[in-house]
């Protein structure tokens, strides 16, 4: 009985083995040079990111780009360790503001070096205003936008229209819908808001007001910071007025439905807010969401998307936008490989048209106004009225990024942190900024110093 | 025969020290060649300690963690294992409920006590709430029930904060502690408890004179380890707190700020030098427990 066990166990243990064995990736064609790329799409964009790649592949018959899926917490981490360890991939997606910093540290490779200066000159002019910052640093291409991430105020019109209440158009209309919906008199354990204000997206509501958090002008390092200017500690006043409204405690109570945990939904669909601002990523949400209510014969909600709405002297079109981009690392081994995938994902390359499928798949936002005209995507936008909506703000000039400093990622850190404390500790909102304006500004100055 | 042990210990052990020692003197950000800088990076530390900046937030948090864990698993571990040690019927199905938690792994315990601890949806305080007590803010909150007081002014009751769901979460895992516990409370002798009945001891005099006493070591042991392993502790931490310490920095301890500072701003020298200043602050605070352990830890006597 024992043997039979031992033997019964062997087997099994023995075809899991060759199981995986057998189920490795496809060989990549031998006459080809491989080009590794890095990415963090998962769940519904992994097949289109693999269809992309397919294509690629199956275009030319010089590179092979074996695609690697890398958790995207933390991938900033995972790369430097493979920078440090010479072994970086030839071509890596990211999205946080580091373009600036990792050019600054000489980690990634300009793409001047990769073509001619004309089709560097014709890239950036390709290119929307925002996806040319996004990838510039100091007057350099470094990094290629992929896709642009925008954001607006999500709107749910039907409750909006129960309580009588406009879109959204102007501040102050915005704050009629956070007091007629949740009135600040009210108990608390409210279970539904109007309007609430993230501490993240300061960074939007600063440049909505008509703030800057950079002067690139400035001569001095310490003054290109300007997260404490009068406009953006206005924004923040305003922020901090829901804050003062229904209590901070009861704010932050509230903003755990949003935490993205497993099974957490998009908090607007099950009627926890009645606006909300949040990114073109959500309208497919939307979208299963109401296909999902008709299939079991509910009326589902009617949702609308408006512009962030400004103040008097505030930017019309304006907010916070990042995006998908890839850079070439300085010790890729297949930079020009990487260079040639970069061009056919992104469109660039004669092949508009191929982007535009991806992108009207994927309900991503093209870099490029030239995408956007093809006609597929065109005939995307016409039935995702939503979505456009994202589109032609992608188009604005006023939309921002976060700026093409060394410090980037600790100058957002330091700017959320400010507003947190505000929202969350009742701090003042002119001192918080100003000490995140300092910290950023002796960090920035220690950098250029090391340097 | 050691010599496989010492390479071991040479490249996993005594390397790492040897070079964040060395790093904690430079400026490095793992992506070029330290540069020496002398004594800069352990100023730096000193003038943010002093001027309240974000080490000396994260030296508080925890410090806060570290205190309210140890204690309250000491209290908590001991009185379980007494009630474990009774003669009653189903003891060792107790015995097993309360070891469970112990082997939940670290992350799925956290995802289960960030949903129990929902401010909004959480079960925790849809208990609170229906005996009337008003429900906590928990990991959404920056308020510490503990001391210093920081209790929000806007909500009366709602004293409970992240730091404070922490502990619960750490508490709820005493599983390992209980077992050294029982193990302990089997070795009294009997003699010692049927002497203290002939001296008309009831049964809280036996543990205070003779239960607790026996047991000191193994809480001064379970006190020095836990006090190491709060410092450290950085999985659930780093999940419940976004990654950064939030809300506000009410959880950013000095394991998750060191790994900011070193991973994500790439000052590993500084990073190198807090470290090196923790480990002399746990040192020094083990060698005063230590010192402290002769006036209560009772020793037995040689044989």
């Amino acid at each position: 009985m024992r043997n039979l066990i031992s033997i019964i166990a062997a087997v099994l243990i023995t075809s899991v083995v060759v199981g995986s064995a057998l189920r490795t990736a496809p060989a990549e064609p031998s006459d080809r040079q491989e080009v590794v790329f890095w990415h963090f799409w998962g769940g519904r964009d992994r097949p289109l990111v693999q269809e992309i790649v397919a294509q690629f592949n199956a275009s030319q018959d010089q590179y092979f780009v074996r695609a690697i899926a890398m958790p995207g917490s933390n991938l900033d981490l995972k790369f430097f360790l493979s920078v440090a360890g010479n072994d970086p991939p030839d071509l890596l997606n990211h999205d946080d503001p580091v373009v600036a910093d990792w050019a600054h540290r000489g980690v990634l490779t300009p793409l001047d070096e990769l073509t001619t200066a004309d089709e560097i000159g014709r890239l950036e002019a390709w290119l929307f205003p925002a996806a040319r910052q996004l990838g510039s640093y100091e007057g350099r291409l470094y990094a290629l936008c992929n896709g642009l991430d925008v954001r607006a105020l999500y709107c749910n019109q039907t409750l909006l229209t129960e309580y009588q209440l406009p879109l959204p158009r102007t501040i102050e209309q915005l704050d009629q819908i956070a007091e007629t919906i949740a009135p600040a008199a009210d108990a608390s354990g409210r279970k539904q808001m109007g309007y609430l204000p993230d501490p993240r997206r300061l960074w939007a509501w600063g440049i909505v007001f008509g703030g800057n958090f950079w002067n690139p002008q400035a001569g001095e390092p310490a003054a290109k910071i300007t997260a404490d200017s009068p406009k953006i500690v206005a924004a923040l006043e305003w922020m901090a007025g829901y804050s003062r409204r229904y209590g901070p405690s009861e704010v932050a109570a509230f903003r755990s439905g949003e935490q993205a945990l497993a099974g957490a939904a998009f908090p607007l669909l099950d009627r926890r807010y009645a606006v909300i601002m949040d990114g073109q990523w959500r309208v497919r949400d939307i979208a299963q969401a109401q296909a999902a209510e008709a299939t079991s014969g509910k009326a589902p909600d009617e949702f609308a998307v408006v512009p962030l709405p400004a103040p008097a002297e505030g930017r019309v079109n304006a907010g916070w936008v990042n995006g998908n981009f890839f850079v070439v690392p300085r010790q890729a081994r297949q930079k020009q490989g990487a260079w040639q995938f970069m061009k056919f994902w992104s469109g660039f390359s004669e092949t508009a048209q191929q982007a535009a499928e991806a992108c009207a798949e994927g309900g991503w936002i093209p870099a490029s106004q030239s995408v956007v005209d093809q006609r597929v995507y065109q005939q995307a936008l016409d039935q995702s009225p939503l979505l456009r909506k994202f589109v032609e703000l992608a188009a604005s000039e006023n939309q921002q990024p976060v700026p093409p400093l060394p410090v980037a990622s600790v100058y957002y850190q330091e700017v959320v942190a400010a507003a947190q404390e505000v929202l969350y500790r009742d701090a003042d909102p002119q001192a918080s900024l100003r000490q995140a304006a300092d910290r950023t500004r002796a960090r920035l100055q220690e950098v250029l110093d090391a340097r | 025969m050691t010599s496989p042990w010492l390479i071991g210990f040479a490249l996993l052990t005594l390397y790492p020290f040897a070079a964040s020692l060395y790093w904690s003197f430079c400026r490095y950000d793992l992506l070029s060649e330290p540069q020496w800088i002398g004594l800069d990076n352990y100023q730096r530390l000193a003038t943010d300690l002093t001027s309240g900046g974000t080490f000396a937030r994260a030296l508080v948090n925890t410090i806060y963690f570290a205190v309210l864990s140890v204690s309250l698993s000491v209290v908590l571990g001991i009185g379980l294992a007494v009630m474990l040690s009774w003669q009653v019927r189903g003891r060792a199905l107790y015995r097993t409920l309360c070891f469970l938690p112990s082997v939940v792994p670290v992350v799925a315990a956290a995802v289960l006590w960030m949903w129990l601890l929902d401010p909004q949806q959480g079960l925790v305080n849809g208990a609170l709430q229906s005996v009337h007590v008003p429900a906590q803010g928990w990991f959404q909150s920056t308020s510490a029930a503990g001391w210093p007081p920081d209790w929000p002014a806007d909500h009366a009751g709602r004293i409970f904060g992240s730091k404070d769901g922490l502990v619960l979460m750490g508490l709820w895992g005493i599983g390992n502690l209980l077992i050294i516990y029982l193990a302990a409370l089997a070795d009294v002798p009997s003699q010692l408890y049927e002497a203290a009945v002939l001296d008309g001891a009831g049964r809280w005099r036996q543990f205070w004179h003779v239960t607790l006493p026996m047991l000191t070591p193994v809480v001064f042991f379970n006190v020095v380890m836990g006090l190491i392993q709060s410092v450290q502790a950085f999985t659930q931490i780093y999940l419940v707190s976004d990654g950064q310490g939030d809300p506000a920095g009410s959880t950013l301890t000095l394991s998750l700020h060191l790994f900011l500072t070193a991973f994500k701003d790439l000052q590993m020298g500084y990073a190198s030098a807090m470290a090196w200043g923790l480990f002399v602050l746990v040192m020094l605070v083990t060698a005063w427990l230590f010192r402290t352990s002769r006036h209560w830890v009772h020793q037995q006597p040689v044989a």
